[in-house]
């Protein structure tokens, strides 16, 4: 499958329909809260246990991951691919730079979803959670994100 | 020889050292700085309304940045 011919409504219906619990973050994210970031992959936490799940879904759309389950729970991160690029986090939970834990299961518990159209939503985390998985790398980039999302939660806090 | 793309891939994808990122981070958004980032936002939104368009957007505009290969490179992340 070509770039071009990516279909995402089918891409996150299939991660919808799956049941998968796989949260949307990254800067596409920020897109769907009304940033325009612009950025060329997508980005999940992925439920450790749910890899087989999602790996089916996005089979559906021609993605392919880049190593086996079990490989991927023991690196804690895998890519999909085809001319898309999917990275897919399974940590269980991840340590900001700055030693603040952050777990899966809270984050998912806190989550909120855009409905992108019929039976497809997207999970995402909570604006302060997607703060910190920000903070799980600190790249400018990241960083630059953060003050974004501060702005934007600014506003919506008036 | 490295390309301006790869540049500024490295640039925006380095890590930082703590007392970069606490300087960065703790640094005061300003008023010009708030104003700027709102109306993008708002003019986003109101033009694409649905989510499902803000995402079409966004894969359109690095479409076309690609083919400019990094006029814009200043806003684009290509790895997340």
């Amino acid at each position: 499958m070509r770039g071009g011919d990516f279909d995402e409504v089918s891409f996150f219906g299939a991660v919808h329909e799956s049941g998968a619990r796989a949260l949307l973050i990254g800067r596409r994210a920020l897109v769907l809260l009304g940033l325009p970031v612009l950025t060329a992959d997508y980005d999940f936490w992925l439920a450790i246990d749910d890899i087989a799940d999602f790996n089916a879904a996005a089979a559906r759309c021609d993605l392919h991951p880049t190593v086996d389950p079990e490989r991927a729970r023991r690196r804690g991160r895998y890519t999909l691919e085809n001319d898309e690029h999917v990275d897919v986090l399974v940590a269980r939970s991840v340590t900001t730079v700055d030693g603040v834990r952050v777990a899966f299961e809270d984050v998912w518990a806190r989550r909120r979803h855009i409905t992108l159209g019929p039976g497809i939503d997207v999970q995402l985390p909570f604006v302060d959670d997607l703060i910190l998985t920000k903070r799980f790398a600190d790249r400018p980039k990241d960083l630059e994100d953060i003050r974004l999302l501060r702005i934007l939660q600014s506003e919506s806090n008036k | 020889m490295t390309s301006r793309r790869e540049e500024f891939s490295s640039f925006s994808d380095r890590r930082l050292d703590a007392a970069e990122a606490r300087a960065y981070l703790d640094a005061p958004v300003t008023d010009a700085e708030r104003d700027e980032v709102l109306a993008l936002v708002h003019w986003f939104k109101r033009r694409y309304p649905a989510p499902l368009d803000r995402l079409a957007y966004v894969r359109r505009a690095y479409a076309r940045w690609q083919r400019t290969l990094g006029i814009a490179a200043g806003i684009v992340d290509s790895s997340g």
